[in-house]
């Protein structure tokens, strides 16, 4: 291996996602924050780096390094003096100083990498503006150096994390996302390597509304009496992410723990994180009741009502007719709120009932003998779903095509940041 | 301003403010265009003369006014190495954002740092003296940013080699 | 972050990860310099494998880098390493250190790997300036360290200090420029009173100096700089002193280029501000602002950001 390895960095608007191409798993996660001095009332998304650049803020000097990125952010948060920013909203960088300082860090002080001496993989949400693109660019070819960047979408990478998965033959890029994270989901068609931006769908719905959920019914039963309430949702969090299951039916589910609740109430064991106290909750129907909340929305709020099934029934009709049935046949879950267990065959399952009964309708409506083939549904779940997106850039990354579909530092300096307007397609069998 | 600037900036804004009289005009060439002529340089007739204000062999503005565009570039002071890259930095970092500068040019005319291309439409949807406004600003600004950037970059080497040399002696 | 630790993150939590939960690992990381690891357990859980790429392992070798490993991870030391690796540790889960305190110390140490491995030339020309300072006269070998693809380190040890050469090249034209401005710094910054005690540094551009001008393989380019440090005894007299000194001048080169991509990015700040106020002043030539919200056929809002 002459070439060290790509560095892949994935940052969404929660978490980041950074380590190397080649590894199944990023080498490291940490929250997309960044604690730096300044005054706590300054606005986050003016450009407050150069808050004065008079005379006095020039010839200090290097104010500009002291800050703290992912976990020591938080940890400093309460440090006076600091404050707290996250520069991605909604998947998109808000802040561009913040980011670029929070990418310095990143490389320098985790990773330990010399830009100049690796290719980057970056991701992308969909609907990504072009100038955005060109703004990272700038920063990496110019203030880092890199030898060659590629942009990819973020759902493309999860459609090429779904290759490891042994159900998968092809290695596809035509597909539907389903990307759940902690702060939205959305439902993302894409064809051949290209997101069909008319149809995506967002879902208001999310861990963070989960957790949420889960806290709130255990509020309810009395059980986080026991729980300090500054770590009541951390609890319910956990909760969340080692008991919840998807059922296949809600009121048989509620008969069986009713009928014997000792195998089915589990009980979670927790820790005071400031006095050390010990304290335990019981966990009951919110382990099936959570999950459920993506396939009957009402029971958490009455503003957004549609099932997630009928959610992506509906992206796949709106997209064009001709790839419709390749987005049926490979819906690929993506991030750690589709990690719960029995998620994609419930899935399948609902939106298989959907499908059919069109079909039904129209066979009975036309009054015609002939009947449809079927259209095949198929929900791909597999183990690297939690941070499916980083692992479709470490698989693409591996790949060789990857140094020619880069874009090089040389190119950079020839044609400058709209070179990255273009991108180019790899990797994908077809 | 320093007082020696100043003869200089009013003499861009005289002759900014006096070549600013734009007027719709059609393509006499192509039929239902209308381009900068300026730019287009097709037919002389509609060309004015060219004008430079030089304060000096290294900084001065061409001003090229025609019928219904005019062009005005500038040559920024760059007195050594770093300011030249910091100027060169600089301006093209405000030119890859020319999408927003509705009247900066994303190329520079050749020999020149930066260049602005105001036509009719723009001085009509936009207060004419206030465009000389941001032009004069701009070249007042950009000057003290190049220098300030330059200091700025002097004094973060200098604490960085302290800091490094300094870490010897624990 | 001003400084640079002479530590890999990667290896210190990965380690702290394991320790508490064994589990099967294999993964590829990288250090500065185009040193490459590889943390895998090839037999079982507990039992852990490090390897260390690093491109001038042959010099390293000739100047005593297995018996400073040696005497830093004693039966950790693999005779034989990894396939395609330079050299090779071997962690047992299970035989660490029983205290809190020392385990942190043994995670560290192992994280220092790197580190302790290009101690290697350096520690050599210490004790050979020992050696020559009865003499007081001569000087010790010159060791050369391709530690990259471009740049190398020298080191020499005379009767009364230590030499020790950088060659820097920077790829890119403005890089060469700042990092003009920082040695230059570099070379300035001794004359404060409060640093006079640091390592003398000189700066020559293009011209080798006269230590290794002898060598055959320099180049002599524009981008080429050659930074020189001068060691005394005083910094590395007794132990604690030498490794502190070993472990901050072996991070010099990507202690100057982090600085330099700093100012790049706070370049670009002042650059995203100053702009912003421009764009200010121009927005305040406009007559009419956009009056009204504008709507698709469907009756959506069009949001402009």
């Amino acid at each position: 291996m002459s070439v060290l390895a790509p560095i892949i960095c994935d940052n969404g608007t929660g978490y980041s996602k950074v380590g190397f191409a080649g590894n199944s798993d990023p080498s490291f996660v940490f929250p997309t924050a960044i604690a730096t001095r300044g005054s706590a009332s300054q606005s986050s998304n003016a450009p407050a780096v150069p808050s004065k650049p008079g005379h006095l803020a020039s010839k200090r000097g290097v104010e500009d390094l002291d800050f703290f990125i992912g976990d020591e952010a938080l940890a400093n948060a309460k440090t006076p003096g600091y404050g707290v920013y996250y520069p991605i909203r909604q998947g998109m960088i808000d802040n561009w100083d913040h980011m670029e300082r929070y990418w310095e860090q990143t490389i320098f002080k985790y990773l330990r990498a010399e830009p100049e001496d690796h290719y980057f993989l970056l991701t992308e949400p969909p609907l990504n503006a072009p100038e955005n693109r060109e703004q990272t660019a700038e920063i990496f070819f110019e203030s880092f150096n890199i030898k060659g960047l590629y942009i990819a979408v973020q759902a493309v990478l999860a459609l090429a994390a779904s290759w490891s998965s042994n159900r998968v033959t092809d290695r596809t890029l035509t597909g539907t996302v389903i990307d759940s994270g902690d702060g939205v989901t959305h439902v993302i068609p894409c064809a051949e390597g290209y997101v069909i931006g008319s149809a995506i769908k967002h879902i208001p719905i999310a861990g963070r509304d989960i957790s949420q959920f889960v806290l709130n019914l255990m509020r309810e039963r009395g059980e986080m009496t026991a729980v300090p309430p500054e770590d009541q949702l951390r609890v319910a969090s956990k909760v969340k992410e080692s008991y919840s299951y998807v059922c296949q039916d809600i009121v048989k589910e509620f008969r069986k723990y009713d009928a014997d609740p000792y195998t089915y109430f589990q009980r979670y064991d927790g820790e005071h994180s400031v006095t050390g106290r010990k304290y335990s909750v019981d966990v009951g129907y919110e382990r099936f009741l959570a999950p459920e909340i993506f396939f009957n929305p009402e029971i958490l709020s009455s503003d957004f009502l549609t099932p997630l099934p009928e959610v992506v029934d509906e992206t796949i009709r709106q997209s064009p007719i001709d790839v419709r049935r390749g987005l049926y046949k490979n819906i690929v879950l993506s991030g750690g709120s589709t990690m719960f267990q029995h998620f994609g065959q419930r899935l399948k399952r609902d939106l298989k009932q959907i499908v059919d009964r069109r079909l039904d309708d129209l066979a009975t409506a036309s009054g015609s003998s002939q009947k449809s083939s079927g259209v095949e549904v198929e929900v791909i779940s597999h183990k690297r779903q939690r941070y499916a997106v980083w692992f479709g850039g470490s698989l693409l990354a591996s790949l060789p095509e990857f140094y020619t579909s880069c874009h090089t530092k040389a190119q950079y300096d020839e044609i400058g940041p709209s070179i990255c307007r273009r991108y180019q397609i790899f990797g994908s069998a077809t | 301003m320093s007082n020696v600037l100043r003869p200089y900036l009013a003499a861009v804004r005289s002759t900014l403010t006096a070549a600013l009289t734009l007027e719709n005009f059609s393509s006499q060439v192509v039929e239902r265009h209308n381009k900068p002529e300026v730019e287009v340089g097709g037919s002389k007739e509609v060309l004015l003369t060219p004008l430079t204000i030089s304060r000096n062999e290294n900084e001065r503005v061409l001003i090229e006014p025609s019928v219904n565009s005019i062009r005005l570039s500038i040559k920024i002071k760059q007195a050594d190495e770093i300011e030249r890259i910091l100027c060169h930095k600089f301006t093209r970092f405000m030119m890859q954002r020319a999408e927003n500068f509705i009247v900066l040019r994303r190329k520079p005319v050749q020999g020149y740092d930066i260049s602005f291309l105001i036509t009719n439409t723009h001085s009509e949807t936009m207060l004419k003296h206030k465009i000389v406004d941001f032009i004069i600003q701009f070249m007042e600004d950009v000057d003290r940013e190049i220098s300030e950037m330059k200091l700025s970059l002097n004094a973060r080497a200098r604490i960085v080699a302290e800091s490094y040399l300094t870490a010897f002696n624990s | 972050m001003i400084l640079l630790e002479p530590h890999n993150v990667i290896i210190q939590t990965t380690l702290s990860e394991k320790i508490t939960k064994p589990a099967s690992v294999d993964v590829q990381f990288v250090d500065y310099d185009g040193v490459r690891f590889h943390l895998s357990t090839p037999e079982r859980k507990s039992v852990l494998l490090l390897s260390m790429h690093i491109r001038c392992w042959d010099e390293l070798v000739q100047y005593g880098a297995i018996d400073v490993l040696r005497r830093e991870y004693g039966a950790l030391l693999q005779p034989q390493p990894e396939p395609e690796y330079s050299v090779s540790l071997e962690i047992d889960l299970e035989q660490l250190p029983a205290s809190p305190e020392d385990r942190d110390a043994f995670v560290m140490s192992i994280a220092l790997f790197k580190r302790n491995a290009l101690a290697a030339p350096f520690e050599h020309a210490f004790a050979s300036q020992k050696g020559l300072e009865s003499a007081a006269t001569g000087s010790g070998e010159l060791m050369q360290i391709h530690y990259r693809d471009e740049e190398a380190i020298y080191i020499q040890a005379s009767h009364d200090r230590v030499t020790v050469i950088f060659s820097t090249v920077f790829r890119d034209e403005t890089d060469r420029i700042y990092g003009k401005v920082f040695l230059q710094e570099f070379v300035d910054a001794r004359r404060q009173p409060s640093i006079q005690n640091a390592p003398q540094v000189l700066y020559s551009n293009r011209d080798p100096p006269l230590e290794i001008r002898h060598l055959p393989d320099l180049r002599n380019t524009e981008d080429t700089g050659y930074v020189t440090f001068v060691l005394f005894p005083r910094h590395f007299g007794n132990a604690t002193v030498a490794s502190g000194t070993i472990s901050h001048i072996q991070l010099f080169r990507d202690y100057l280029h982090y600085h330099i991509k700093c100012s790049k990015a706070y370049m670009h700040s002042r650059m995203r501000h100053r702009v912003a106020e421009f764009q200010k002043v121009l927005n305040r030539a406009k007559t009419e602002v956009a009056t009204g919200e504008k709507k698709t056929v469907s009756g959506r809002t069009l949001v402009t950001r």
